[in-house]
């Protein structure tokens, strides 16, 4: 474990998002994995600038809704850092579908792919980034696509019955998806 | 009139073996720039991977990639087990680590053969790809299989190796060394060879850590990160190796950097069967993944690979994110492109050893 890059990351932290910021736990093989939960999301931007002030590495973001099945809104975005070999995690928040995350090109140019990415499959809006278009999916897929269930035979246009539909919601409210069916 | 025009190559093209469209814009022969569309081979896998129990993903994730497909169920296994505390038996962490290794050697033949072929040097490809051959039967030998090994279960592996099969792989390794050494000694002094990698698709060190590439090609542009080395998981630190690095930055380096490891590879595979303990080679049972959220990374073929597992207690995960090594070299291409000549882009292209399959998911 590289001690050095362990206090430089926590000191690092500290200053920009004060005391007791960074959780630290190991793996079994005596590697630190570092855990920051921003209290707000203006702290993000001075996360992401202490951490480029240190030499970070962003290596990932990933982004998921707080409810698996989206039975309730709000959505968390974790951005995984490296410094020599030690990860911290920063976990922004974003309660409301109306949310928005600032973006960390500024910082991370790398960060690009990444903002895109979620931004299509969690329809996050991103401010600030300098190149907001899709990523992997197309155009006339909608925004959001990892936020709802699309049944097989909907993605693959293939042809299914409203009886069927009728069948399988008996009794509860059939969703609009299946109403359209033919 | 301008003298500048778009070069569109893909997204099905012959010289891609997968579809990635790539707008390139030209002046002569010489390249001004370049853009990316990917997206033509997206799978949805993460949005399988969260309506799949933990056990299934050790399945899913090995069909991510075909030339990482060891590292992808490894690391998917080392995160869950970080998560869950499981120890994993001794014996079985060797035992990835030979499997990894195996595929290692596997890959960066592959990849330092299909330079061979861009290049022109067509009988050199068929002499790598056919060296490959010996890891390619060590695979069916060991593990049944050519490409998915299924070697790798939560808390432990799927596989083990006995007297005679230890005798196997260890005369295998004897049949590739002298070709390794061959194949490396043509790479280093072949005149077309370095004629047309060497000082091609130059990243500087500084323009790679803007990027944040990783793998052989972060390793050949002076950023000496071997994930084996910086945060050692199953037995690394048991092993004695050294982290392979160069500061060309060129075609030519990532190509000799691949070709060293493999070399190393040879070695870590023969230091395992010779310390590997007898002992358990999975859990006697399977525990409770409880709620919570962990991350693990290892050092594939091409590079840095992440997965990120979040539980909420069920037995499938909340979430499960993984970033492939390709995924962060695509963008440096824009780097290692520019001024460079229309006849160098598939070289430079191979040199990321890029997957568009695992990178889009």
């Amino acid at each position: 474990m590289n001690e050095i890059a362990k206090q430089a990351l926590e000191s690092a932290l500290t200053k920009a998002l004060g005391p007791d910021s960074v959780f630290w736990n190991k793996d079994l093989n005596g590697n630190s994995f570092g855990w920051v939960r921003l209290a707000d999301n203006d702290g993000l931007a001075r996360a992401a600038a202490a951490l480029a002030g240190v030499s970070a590495r962003l290596m990932v973001i990933t982004a998921y809704r707080v409810d698996k099945y989206a039975n309730y809104p709000g959505r968390e975005i974790a951005y995984h850092f490296d410094l020599d070999g030690t990860v911290v995690t920063v976990t922004a928040s974003l309660p409301t579908d109306e949310d928005t995350i600032p973006s960390i090109t500024r910082w991370f140019q790398n960060a690009d792919w990444h903002e895109r990415e979620f931004m299509e499959l969690y329809d996050i809006k991103v401010t600030g980034h300098p190149n907001p278009v899709r990523l992997f999916l197309d155009a006339n897929v909608e925004q959001g696509a990892l936020d709802r269930l699309v049944p097989l035979s909907t993605m693959m246009n293939g042809a299914c019955t409203k009886t069927l539909w009728e069948k399988v919601y008996a009794g509860t409210e059939m969703p609009d998806w299946a109403k359209g069916a033919q | 009139m301008s003298g500048t025009y778009t070069l569109p190559i893909g997204p099905l093209h012959v010289a891609l073996e997968e579809p990635m469209y790539f707008d390139i814009k030209v002046k002569g022969e010489t390249v001004e720039s370049l853009g990316l569309s990917a997206g033509h081979v997206h799978r949805g896998m993460e949005s399988l991977a969260m309506q799949r129990n933990y056990l299934q993903n050790v399945v899913l994730t090995e069909r991510v990639c075909s030339l990482c497909s060891n590292s992808h169920p490894s690391t998917y296994c080392m995160a869950v087990e970080n998560l869950a505390g499981i120890m994993v038996p001794e014996r079985a962490q060797y035992l990835r680590v030979i499997a990894d290794e195996v595929k290692r050697i596997a890959s960066h033949l592959f990849n330092v053969g299909i330079m061979a072929h861009l290049v022109g040097f067509d009988s050199l490809f068929m002499h790598a790809m056919e060296v490959r051959e010996i890891m390619q039967d060590v695979k069916e030998g060991v593990y049944g299989n050519r490409m998915n090994l299924g070697a790798c279960t939560i808390g432990g592996v799927r596989y083990d190796i006995d007297a005679e099969m230890n005798a196997f792989i260890r005369g295998k390794l004897e049949e590739l060394k002298p070709h390794l050494e061959e194949i490396y000694g043509i790479y280093t002094t072949d005149p077309l060879i370095l004629k047309r990698t060497t000082g091609v698709g130059v990243l500087p060190e500084a323009d790679a850590r803007r990027y944040g590439v990783v793998g052989p090609v972060a390793r050949a542009s002076g950023i000496a990160y071997d994930v084996r080395k910086k945060t050692p998981y199953c037995t690394y630190k048991e092993l004695n190796f050294d982290v392979q690095w160069d500061t060309k930055g060129d075609v030519h380096s990532r190509a000799l950097v691949r070709l060293r490891e493999a070399v190393d590879s040879v070695s870590l595979i023969e230091q395992c069967l010779e310390q590997m303990p007898e002992g358990p080679i999975e859990l006697e049972r399977f525990v409770e993944i409880p709620e919570g959220e962990a991350v693990a990374r290892s050092e594939a073929p091409r590079g840095e690979l992440f997965y990120y597992l979040r539980s909420d207690g069920s037995d499938t995960p909340h979430r499960l994110k993984w970033r492939v090594p390709t995924y962060m070299n695509w963008e440096a291409l824009q780097t290692m492109m520019t001024g460079c000549q229309v006849a160098d882009i598939p070289l430079i292209v191979n040199s990321i050893d890029p997957c568009i399959s695992c990178t889009e998911r």
